[in-house]
């Protein structure tokens, strides 16, 4: 089944909102391309969702797309600092910033991918957060009678996931770290796969990778070079210092729609496109 | 002899986390972590020959080529390593008590051991939002031992009271550019001062009362120290904390 299709198309199925699982760590592989075609749409009321986020949640929220973000972390790494827009956002109570622990937020998607509730953890024994958070509850495990923290599955309605290979049928392969991508996939009702080539339609099958997710879980792939950029890709680029400086400087509304406007675009969404050949 | 004007603090306190290591320990840091992460490859080159890296991109053991800026949680900490062991894993050693040290970080630290990452102010509407604990929140209970280091160290950094309890826990040491402290019987008491720093200056920048009863000097890097820290981190990522 050919599943290819436009970026515009893709993000154009995320309703207003959508509870969304990013892919990607911090500055590496996040699903940028995506992100920006959210933020050109002009969705509003997102629920992120990621165990460590950077410039994906902060130019989300910069655009005013974002209601919610649960997350273990969100900011650049050690030389790029905080995430300003996503912390302004959350301290003039535009954005409910949910925090987890990153392996909180791992639970409730392994609980999501079970198809259980809750997944109990160990660890949430001190401190302030299951006290703020009603995703967080104490529970009492029926045989030994030890306490522990439940936390609330996740389900995703849709998760964006930017990888390096896909077929057109939904068969995707990460190269270098996978992050939490993998069981993202698995944890969501939707799942997205952004890539960078298009492989033929046997090259999983054919050996030398296996797909880490596999087509059946898959309902749109959209092909789009340096759609994790000004991120970085493993095996195909690194981070982008310059567009991300530029990112950082951007100041108002039309600056934002000017950075747009030039970035993360499909091959389809370009005149001539289609060849892979795009560059920006 | 290496004397005070051999080295930079943040040798210093690579050096000193370095040496908190022991040979076959398993070892997490996280993103954001260069100087625990270039102590953990020192440290294997000293006297942990046998301790077990582990990090966000899954790599056992990485042999980075090349260090880049963005290396505490990139792909390059693949390289050459023996096996893939992602975060979900190395949380879930902890979880099952395997893990015995994580190099964590926060904003606030108090006398009592409690650690905030979160915000200042009122959860839901807060003055200050900060990153977040990451991992910080199950690690620090759940594994053996959790050094902790942060490059800023005032009056508004260790305080009497955190704004906000993130998480507490089995806190081994807090390193920072004035001293080590170390946590025990719930307080933080004073490990040991850096050469160099008097103990009025030490005071005046902490909010709590110290104690300079029992307290010894920081020992200085070895020259052999600060070579292998040069042939391991030529571009000074170590330094990059107090740059920026």
């Amino acid at each position: 089944m050919d599943k290819l299709i436009s970026l515009r198309e893709a993000m154009a199925s995320v309703a207003d909102g959508s509870l969304v699982a990013l892919g990607g760590n911090v500055l590496h592989r996040a699903p940028m391309a995506a992100c920006m075609e959210l933020a050109r749409q002009g969705r509003r009321g997102l629920r992120l969702v990621k165990t460590a986020g950077a410039m994906d949640v902060d130019l989300l929220c910069m655009a005013g797309c974002v209601a919610s973000v649960d997350a273990g972390f969100i900011s650049y790494e050690t030389e790029y600092s905080l995430a300003s827009h996503y912390r302004r956002a959350v301290q003039e109570g535009r954005v409910a910033g949910n925090e987890h622990a990153c392996y909180t937020v791992i639970s409730a998607l392994r609980a999501a991918s079970a198809g259980i509730p809750f997944m109990p953890v160990k660890g949430l024994l001190y401190g302030d957060l299951p006290a703020v958070n009603d995703y967080f509850a104490e529970v009492t495990d029926p045989f030994s009678g030890q306490k522990l923290y439940a936390v609330r599955a996740i389900r995703p309605d849709v998760c964006i996931v930017h990888v390096q290979k896909a077929e057109r049928n939904g068969n995707a392969g990460i190269q270098g770290p996978k992050f939490d991508d993998v069981l993202m996939s698995r944890a969501s009702a939707r799942v997205i796969v952004t890539a960078e080539t298009i492989v033929p339609d046997d090259y999983f099958a054919r050996g030398g990778q296996d797909a880490d997710i596999p087509h059946f879980l898959v309902e749109a792939v959209v092909h789009v070079p340096k759609g994790a950029a000004p991120c970085s890709c493993a095996g195909f680029y690194e981070i982008d210092r310059t567009a991300l400086d530029a990112f950082q400087a951007l100041q108002t509304e039309a600056e934002l729609a000017a950075y747009l406007a030039v970035r993360g675009q499909d091959t389809y969404g370009r005149k001539g496109g289609g060849n892979g050949r795009w560059e920006w | 002899m290496v004397r005070e004007n051999d080295y930079r603090i943040c040798d210093l306190m690579v050096c000193v986390m370095a040496r908190l290591i022991c040979d076959g320990d398993t070892i997490f840091h996280g993103v954001s972590s260069h100087m625990p992460m270039i102590a953990v490859l020192l440290a294997k080159q000293m006297h942990a020959r046998h301790a077990v890296h582990l990090n966000i991109p899954g790599g056992v053991d990485p042999a980075p080529v090349h260090l880049k800026k963005e290396t505490s949680a990139g792909a390059e900490l693949l390289e050459k390593s023996c096996a893939y062991f992602p975060l979900q894993e190395v949380f879930d050693l902890s979880m099952r008590g395997g893990l015995d040290v994580a190099f964590l970080s926060g904003i606030q630290f108090d006398r009592n051991g409690n650690v905030n990452a979160s915000v200042i102010g009122d959860y839901h509407r807060p003055k200050v939002r900060m990153p977040g604990g990451a991992g910080s929140a199950v690690l620090i209970p759940t594994v053996k031992r959790a050094i902790l280091w942060r490059t800023k160290h005032d009056k508004r950094t260790f305080v009497e009271q955190v704004d906000f309890v993130t998480t507490r826990g089995n806190i081994d040491r807090i390193v920072t550019p004035l001293c080590v402290f170390r946590y025990e019987t719930g307080r933080l008491e004073l490990d040991t001062i850096h050469p160099g720093v008097s103990c009025e200056t030490l005071q005046e920048q902490t909010g709590f009362p110290l104690d300079f009863s029992a307290v010894r000097r920081t020992p200085l890097p070895t020259e052999e120290e600060l070579k292998k820290l040069r042939r391991i981190d030529p571009r000074d990522y170590r330094n990059l904390e107090f740059i920026k």
